[in-house]
């Protein structure tokens, strides 16, 4: 269905261009975005409206990061996207391998109003972060007895068999196992600490899901309370009717950032750059927040107290996210996803 | 055009199937078992027959099917007796309702063991209620839920294999014994059993293969903490990409079936010819 949609957008967009219009030609961009409830709230945030203002046509490719990347590696001689979107921290590697094209912070007239880690490295080519997905705790408002406030909170025994892990094969499970690694003295080279603390948790009784949707069941009939997981899914239970609240753990939130990068060697250079103008301005990122719960990293978008409170919102709040370095985790995936399933083995 | 012609003709089309859709992906995978960095190696195997972890994998594998076969047998015999002695209106209604499960899909099936197994589900909630259990019980992610999902799956198998042969069973047999003074479970034993062995056999082997290979039933009902050989196999090829080591996994698990089958075929040929 999707790769049946993807060859009809590729052909579509194949006929415009051979149909000659020059014009048509420098008016149209091709992005991927990464399908479902996501890629609408894509296009009615920032696609529809970039489409209206600048009477520009885009083109849509559905394609998961790591898709997208593989995409865009084939591509190397002859370039297809004009703006890719990751999640996986891939415009790292993209910028160093020089298929993404340096960004010009002076061209986004909205740059300037983004918190500083969400543009650090636009001269070298990692485009912009315009919404990050927060890794915090996820937890039943009126069953859980009182409500975890820190990472440590998880070790608490009265929660015991009332918590649900996700398998590290998962990536934000992934970010939530680091960030317990860390708090109980791991790093990135270390992990052993937080797999001893996954141990413990187990014996006491923890569950481990390897998939989103578990945690959802695990929330609706096995009685859980909390969940280390991203801020959106809170969001996702409370539209199933579950009472789920998410805060951020007083350590820190890890992060996964969604970026937009400018692609290298493409003709429409100025149309790219004002879609990700676009991408970062204060009115896309509250739209994408008010629907799917990601978090702003433009300091101006503002958000109603409904939604900030399932986010990581304001100056203070995005001061506590960490980004763990996505080249590290993807060198150790295999080695780490291994000695996982070995401890939580029984 | 000769019988023999004939007959290659009538056997190519099978025979061009399991070429392509049986033993150019066994050989490849044979290939990437042993594909190394530098040339061949056995590197893989040495890491999996070397690591008590895998080693408790697969002998959980085998320890589970061992357990879902017996009861498959056991559960599958009677009831294959009763639908070979009712009458054929009540054969057909077992019959049906043996094969009834083998219309959903698996993973439907699953679904349903999982809402009757969990925490809150209607079996551990009974049991709490009737005060044998303790407050938080639950039967999903464990090995009983495991053998429970299967047992199900599997027992149109056992019960349907058992049933061809005892409905060949000449009724006068049973007869004959019964005069000879045999009460009814003597007769069963002796005379029922040991004809209906080869049926027995038959439907284990099938049990026994499918269960250790299965994937779908083991992952959900056993979750992500027990792992049996295949969902091991599933995750090395989608999770950490290490394919080489998938497919030893998979010869792994290979020759073990063909270990099991290779005693069966020389049984089953003394008797049968």
């Amino acid at each position: 269905m999707k790769s049946a949609f993807k060859t009809t957008i590729l052909g579509v967009s194949a006929i415009a261009l051979t149909a000659g219009a020059a014009l048509a030609q420098d008016k149209t961009l091709t992005i991927n975005s990464f399908g479902g409830a996501y890629e609408e709230a894509h296009k009615k945030c920032i696609i529809t409206p970039f489409e209206q203002e600048t009477g520009a046509k885009v083109q849509i490719v559905t394609a998961y990061s790591a898709d997208a990347f593989a995409q865009l590696r084939a591509q190397k001689d002859a370039p297809q996207f004009d703006v890719i979107h990751f999640s996986g921290g891939q415009e790292i590697v993209g910028a160093a391998e020089g298929l993404l094209a340096p960004i010009d912070a002076a061209k986004l007239s909205n740059a300037g109003d983004l918190y500083d880690f969400a543009k650090a490295n636009l001269a070298k080519g990692e485009g912009p972060a315009y919404s990050i997905a927060a890794i915090g705790l996820v937890y039943n408002s009126e069953k859980s007895p009182k409500a975890p406030t820190s990472w440590k909170d998880l070790l608490d025994p009265a929660i015991g068999e009332h918590l649900v892990l996700t398998d590290i094969s998962n990536g934000y499970g992934m970010l939530g196992f680091l960030m317990l690694n860390q708090v109980q003295g791991g790093d990135l080279a270390n992990i052993q600490p937080g797999l001893d603390t996954v141990k413990k948790l187990i014996d006491a009784g923890a569950v481990v899901v390897s998939k989103s949707p578990e945690i959802q069941q695990e929330f609706a009939q096995n009685d859980a309370w909390v969940a280390p997981y991203a801020s959106d899914y809170a969001y996702t239970l409370r539209k199933a009717g579950l009472p789920a609240k998410f805060v951020q753990g007083s350590e820190g939130t890890p992060a996964s950032y969604i970026t937009a990068s400018l692609v290298a060697n493409r003709p429409n250079t100025d149309l790219a750059l004002k879609f990700i103008d676009m991408s970062i301005s204060p009115a896309a990122q509250t739209c994408f927040a008010d629907a799917l719960r990601y978090t702003p990293t433009n300091s101006k978008a503002e958000l109603s107290p409904e939604v900030a409170a399932d986010v990581a919102y304001g100056e203070d709040s995005v001061k506590g996210l960490i980004r763990f370095d996505p080249k590290v985790i993807e060198a150790n995936r295999a080695a780490w996803v291994e000695a996982w399933k070995k401890t939580i083995a029984q | 055009m000769s019988d023999r012609t004939e007959n290659l003709l009538l056997i190519l089309p099978g025979l061009l199937l399991l070429a392509l859709a049986f033993f150019l992906p066994i050989f490849q995978m044979l290939a990437l078992s042993v594909a190394g960095p530098d040339g061949p190696t056995l590197a893989h195997f040495a890491r999996f027959l070397g690591d008590p972890y895998y080693l408790g994998i697969l002998w959980r594998t085998v320890r589970l099917s061992l357990i879902i076969t017996a009861i498959c047998a056991i559960i599958g015999f009677p009831l294959a007796y009763i639908m070979a002695r009712v009458g054929p209106r009540l054969r057909l209604w077992l019959i049906v309702i043996v094969i009834l499960p083998l219309m959903t899909s698996v993973v439907v099936r699953t679904f349903g063991w999982m809402v009757l197994l969990s925490r809150s589900g209607l079996v551990p909630e009974l049991l709490r209620d009737l005060g044998l259990v303790r407050r938080n019980f639950s039967l999903m992610q464990t090995e009983t839920a495991i053998i429970i999902g299967m047992v199900q799956v599997l027992l149109p198998f056992m019960a349907l294999s058992i049933l061809g042969v005892i409905t060949r069973i000449d009724p006068r047999l049973e007869e004959a014994a019964r005069t000879m003074g045999c009460s009814f479970l003597q007769t069963l034993r002796t005379v029922i059993l040991p004809l209906a062995l080869p049926g027995i056999v038959a439907g284990s082997l099938l049990a026994f293969t499918l269960s250790a290979s299965s994937f779908v039933t083991p992952s959900l009902l056993g979750g992500s903490r027990i792992e049996v050989l295949a969902a091991s196999i599933y995750s090395s090829v989608t999770q950490t990409l290490d394919w080489p080591f998938a497919a030893a996994q998979a010869v792994i698990l290979f020759v073990g079936v063909i270990l099991v089958l290779i005693p069966y075929m020389k049984v089953t040929g003394r008797s049968h010819g």
